[in-house]
């Protein structure tokens, strides 16, 4: 029979196709370059990191493609200085849980052989999962977590672009000490209020501290648990200490039940200066009017692009791929990938020590970034970005508008805090 | 003293040889990291196991006990600088005198209420852990990276020590749950377990057993959380004393067998391999369906195979071990 | 501040109503079969969702929608007793409370799977505002829910004690065995006193989506709560179960204000810890 010889033929057909697509395989270049990036994607804080992603992969968009935007590498498809290797993003699953954030982040840099990493939003999963990176010598550039405490540990790897939780309580003040030159508006007592996780606590601790150094009267320093059932006795004791100004740290769902409560109660301050939670999309889509003249700390918001064009492009990206406004979140996330694949590019190399020299040279200018900063530039010991600084938006008609710095600002700031009742 | 079979023993170090030989072979370290899981939550199931499935207690709150043992090494080790291993001891003590005290209070409850009681001490807990600001508070404690070798528990370079430290502890909570389950005081448990009256009239203190199967199921459970603390080298009460935890230590020795010795093993090897895998193939995407998998697996177990997959497997095994009702 | 008094028990009574709502349908469940249902909280997040789709797709006011809930919800919970629960009641307990649990888990992630886990809030229904009596601010939503649950609460007392089925039930939570002695078919009275149950907190969860904001996890909170309530009114209690939620309501609200609002949840569960040390079988258990 014929069979048996042109089974032979055949498989050694098929050994050098094999051999020869192999080998062909082998000669194309890679040139793809993996980041990890941890994000809680299911889970109670899903809506957050999903929108992180938001930001993250319209960042890699532009990192790979080519787009006439003032962003480091947009201009050109991929890395130049690697032939062109565009940037693949890796994702991992935290759940919002620091065991999974040190797990999945060395599974990204051990199976995954990712040789950088971004996220993890929570500052807690933060926290292990750049133990992780630091004990594996990878670098990690985070955007979007805010505690003050991820710089104090003297890591070789970490590297934070955005601002971290004390300067946004020092600007609330600073905003207060403005106001009162600008308008006359005098502010005397303060409630500090708080979530009970590490973010909270230490944006209560950081309020407490400015307040005593701005010379401020802490009336009351309450903490709750973010995910409660009612919130009607915090109001209550917020009341009856008769604050001029609440200074509140959440995360968006005691955000929305204390908004809710503060109008079922009529809580009155003359203002409420907030920190995160207020700031996600979720929560003006969820609580809608009534969650005006609320003043939150941000980095980003679409009035920018007034003085900055580059805001209003990005924005536009944004809307053609998701079809929605872009929010801080993903403005805050969307910068990291820029800031890795910039330092990758100049280290002409993904050796980890090549992209620690090279991020810790890293001198990005202030018009390409998103945000009002001078730009972006590490500091020596503790590799957060000098420049990063917040800024306050205020909600006016269910958008965020800046109004602070007051030179900054795209409207006048709305102050006292209007009464409840005479509202729509 | 029970005797075994040539088949259980010969299966046994089998077992024993392909788990120490496996983080040789497999170098990935996340499936290294999902052994270790396996092994701690072994543990821990086999902790419960011993208050709850022979002794009858059903205990929901499990995670104080883990998290007491990881916040008393820590901080002995961050704020005054003991040793872990001197820490481990302290934790386990530490969480056998928490047991014995909200042991004794609880004695006469039974089944529900029982349960219960322990969810709502868990959270006690759980929430004074969450305020008390000399530990940490929210905040929690992070422990250092330096230094690392045997004598101060750290381990930087490789996972392996972990992996051995963690199967070495559950093969010593193995050997105490069979020393429970064969000794009198198993005896006694079980008829603890039966009727609080019989077990009286028997001329059982229950009182004093009851406690003394909390405070060792506690004792290893600190232990284990002890280990955890040293492997991930953070802890906050958000992590190692929730509900989620307790409940999971519940399912695993429920799902695997309650009231057997292996039960709660075969209940880790099968719950956690299925939900870290499902969450890092499918977590990713955000849309829910590595939970949804774990969700339908959890039920289907248990309407199909309502004594345990451990039974399950011993009939497939021809072993005759009688297995204690649960 | 006894002003701050007044306003601290009313605002708690209106708390615990709510927590006795939901619970109603738990102790029911539970003293029947003997079923710690951990999908309690997933079908109260469903009802929940109910209400809101009903009304963002249908324009129907949540007022209107309870009935719809309760009768959707009755038919889910049937369901899921016919072809899950009914299947591990001849098991061991810890069996019994696993199969709930992992239906918990797959209800509340379906849920993510077809919503997202994005928030929603009900913008203004029917029920919107506050009423100021006497110096004293009360939220309608919550007082209405409170009416309902009031209203829930006789309407199964009445149903249990008046009526022939209602009577079926409770002997059969009383004494299984002498049930089926004087000719109850058990299995029925499980699939109804289940599908009551389940309708019951699909109602709660119409009554709270009027004040409270909705996503796949919400069921989690409650769903804790409303088990220490039962079990501090004592299992099977419908009475007991009215009066514990009341009683956590209370609790919650006083302790958080008078005392330490970090520690709200642990007075609560110290009360439930030295109320069951006293009475070990809840406070009108049985």
């Amino acid at each position: 029979m014929a069979s048996r010889s042109f089974v032979r033929v055949l498989s050694a057909a098929l050994s050098l196709l094999l051999i020869l697509v192999c080998s062909v395989a082998a000669q194309t270049p890679p040139k793809v370059i993996k980041i990890g990036a941890v994000y809680p994607l299911t889970g109670n804080i899903a809506s957050t990191g999903l929108d992180c992603k938001r930001g993250v992969d319209l960042a890699v968009d532009i990192i790979n493609g080519k787009y006439d935007l003032d962003l480091p590498l947009a201009k050109t498809a991929g890395l130049p200085n690697l032939g062109g290797a565009k940037i693949e993003i890796v994702y991992a699953d935290t759940k919002g849980d620091p065991r999974n954030g040190m797990s999945e982040a060395e599974r990204l840099i051990t199976s995954e052989k990712v040789v950088a990493m971004i996220g993890a939003y929570q500052s807690a999963v933060t926290k292990t999962a750049s133990q992780i990176t630091e004990r594996l010598k990878i670098p990690y550039v985070c955007s979007d977590s805010s505690s003050p405490t991820l710089t104090d540990r003297g890591y070789k790897y970490f590297y934070r672009v955005s601002p971290h939780d004390d300067i946004f309580a020092r600007d609330q003040f600073q905003f207060l000490k403005d106001l009162e030159k600008k308008t006359g508006q005098k502010v005397q007592t303060v409630a500090v209020l708080y979530e009970n996780t590490e973010f909270g606590s230490q944006a209560g601790k950081a309020y407490k501290r400015f307040a005593a150094e701005f010379g401020y009267k802490v009336v009351a320093d309450i903490t709750y648990s973010a995910n409660a059932t009612d919130v009607t006795s915090e109001v209550s004791k917020l009341i009856v200490s008769k604050p001029d100004v609440l200074m509140h740290a959440s995360y968006i769902t005691d955000a929305i039940l204390f908004t809710k409560t503060f109008k079922e109660k009529g809580f009155q301050p003359k203002g409420i200066l907030t920190m995160a939670g207020y700031i996600e999309p979720g929560y003006l889509d969820a609580i809608k009017a009534d969650g005006n003249y609320v003043i939150v700390r941000s980095t980003f918001a679409l009035d920018l692009g007034k003085n900055k064009p580059l805001v209003t492009k990005v924005n536009t990206l944004f809307k053609k791929k998701y079809g929605i406004d872009m929010s801080e979140n993903a403005a805050r996330s969307f910068m990291a990938p820029f800031v890795v694949a910039d330092a990758i590019n100049r280290a002409k190399s993904t050796d980890p020590e090549a992209m620690v020299k090279a991020l810790n040279e890293t001198n990005i200018t202030g018009n390409q970034v998103l945000y009002p900063w001078q730009g972006i530039k590490f500091d020596p010991q503790s590799h957060q970005n000098i420049y990063a600084r917040g800024t306050l938006v205020q909600v006016l008609n269910q958008e965020y508008i800046t109004v602070w710095p007051f030179d900054a600002a795209s409207k006048p700031v709305v102050w006292p805090f209007p009464e409840w009742k005479g509202r729509k | 003293m029970r005797n075994f079979t040539v088949r259980q023993v010969i299966a046994g170090v089998a077992t024993l040889l392909l788990l120490i030989a496996f983080p040789l072979v497999i170098s990935q370290s996340v499936h290294i990291h999902v052994m270790i899981l396996v092994f701690m939550f072994g543990m821990l199931g086999v902790a419960w196991n011993i208050m709850g499935g022979y002794a009858g207690m059903f205990s929901f709150g499990q995670a104080a006990f883990f998290g007491i043992g990881a916040y008393t090494s820590s901080y002995l080790s961050v704020a005054h600088g003991v040793n872990p291993w001197i820490g481990l001891v302290a934790g386990g003590c530490a969480a056998a005198l928490v047991a014995a005290a909200i042991g004794y209070p609880c004695s006469s409850l039974r089944g529900h209420y029982f349960a219960i009681a322990s969810i709502a001490f868990a959270e006690i807990v759980r929430i004074v852990f969450n305020n008390w600001q000399t530990v940490g508070a929210a905040e929690g404690l992070t422990l250092s990276m330096q230094n690392e070798s045997f004598a101060n528990f750290l381990f930087n370079s490789s996972k392996l020590p972990y992996y051995y430290i963690m199967l070495a502890f559950l093969l010593l909570s193995l050997a105490v749950c069979y020393f429970v389950a064969t000794s009198k005081m198993g005896y006694y448990f079980r008829a603890i377990k039966e009727s609080h009256k019989i077990a009286e009239v028997m001329g059982v203190n229950v009182v004093l057993y009851r406690l003394m199967a909390i405070m060792i199921s506690a004792f290893l459970s600190a232990m284990a959380g002890t280990f955890y603390a040293q492997y991930v080298l953070y802890i906050d009460p958000g992590s190692v004393m929730v509900l989620a935890t307790s409940v999971q230590i519940v399912l695993i020795s429920m799902l695997g067998g309650a009231g057997s010795i292996m039960g709660p093993v075969i209940g880790a090897a099968i719950l956690i391999p299925a939900s870290e895998y499902t969450r890092i193939t499918l977590g990713y995407k955000g849309t829910g369906v590595d939970m949804l998998i774990y969700g339908l697996l959890i039920t289907l177990i248990s309407m199909y195979y309502p004594d345990g997959v451990w039974k399950l497997l011993s009939k497939i095994g021809g072993k005759t071990r009688r297995s204690v009702n649960s | 501040m006894p002003d701050q008094l007044l306003q601290q028990l009313v605002d708690g009574l209106l708390i615990g109503l709510m927590y006795s709502l939901v619970a109603i349908g738990l102790t029911l469940i539970w003293g029947v079969m003997n079923i710690v249902n951990f999908a309690h909280g997933e079908f109260l997040m469903l009802g929940m969702f109910t209400s809101f789709w009903l009304f963002t797709l249908y324009g129907i006011d949540p007022i209107f929608s309870i009935p719809i809930c309760f009768v959707g919800m009755f038919i889910m919970g049937t369901l899921i007793y016919r072809f899950i629960v009914s299947k591990v009641m001849k098991g061991p307990m810890l069996a019994q409370l696993v199969v709930t649990f992992g239906v918990s888990i797959f209800i509340s992630n379906l849920a993510v799977f077809f919503w997202t886990p994005d928030f929603r809030l009900l913008p203004a229904t029917m029920l919107q505002g506050t009423w100021q009596v006497g110096g004293i601010t009360l939220s309608v939503p919550k007082v209405a829910a409170s009416v309902g649950s009031i209203i829930a609460s006789v309407c199964v007392l009445i149903f249990m004690t008046r009526t022939i089925t209602g009577k079926a039930i409770l002997a059969t939570e009383m004494d299984r065995d002498a049930a089926l002695l004087m000719g109850i078919n058990t299995e029925r009275i499980n699939s109804l006193s289940f599908g009551i149950g389940t309708a019951l907190v699909g109602v709660a969860g119409a009554f709270l989506s009027t004040y409270y904001y909705i996503y796949p996890q919400v069921g989690g909170l409650f769903g804790t709560i409303a088990f220490c309530v039962v079990a501090l009114g004592g299992f099977g209690s419908i009475e007991g179960a009215f009066i514990a939620g009341i009683l956590v309501g209370l609790a919650q609200t006083l302790g958080g204000f008078f005392f330490d609002p970090s520690y709200k949840y642990a007075i609560v569960f110290s009360i439930y810890l030295i109320t069951i040390w006293i009475r070990p079988k809840g406070l009108l258990g049985w």
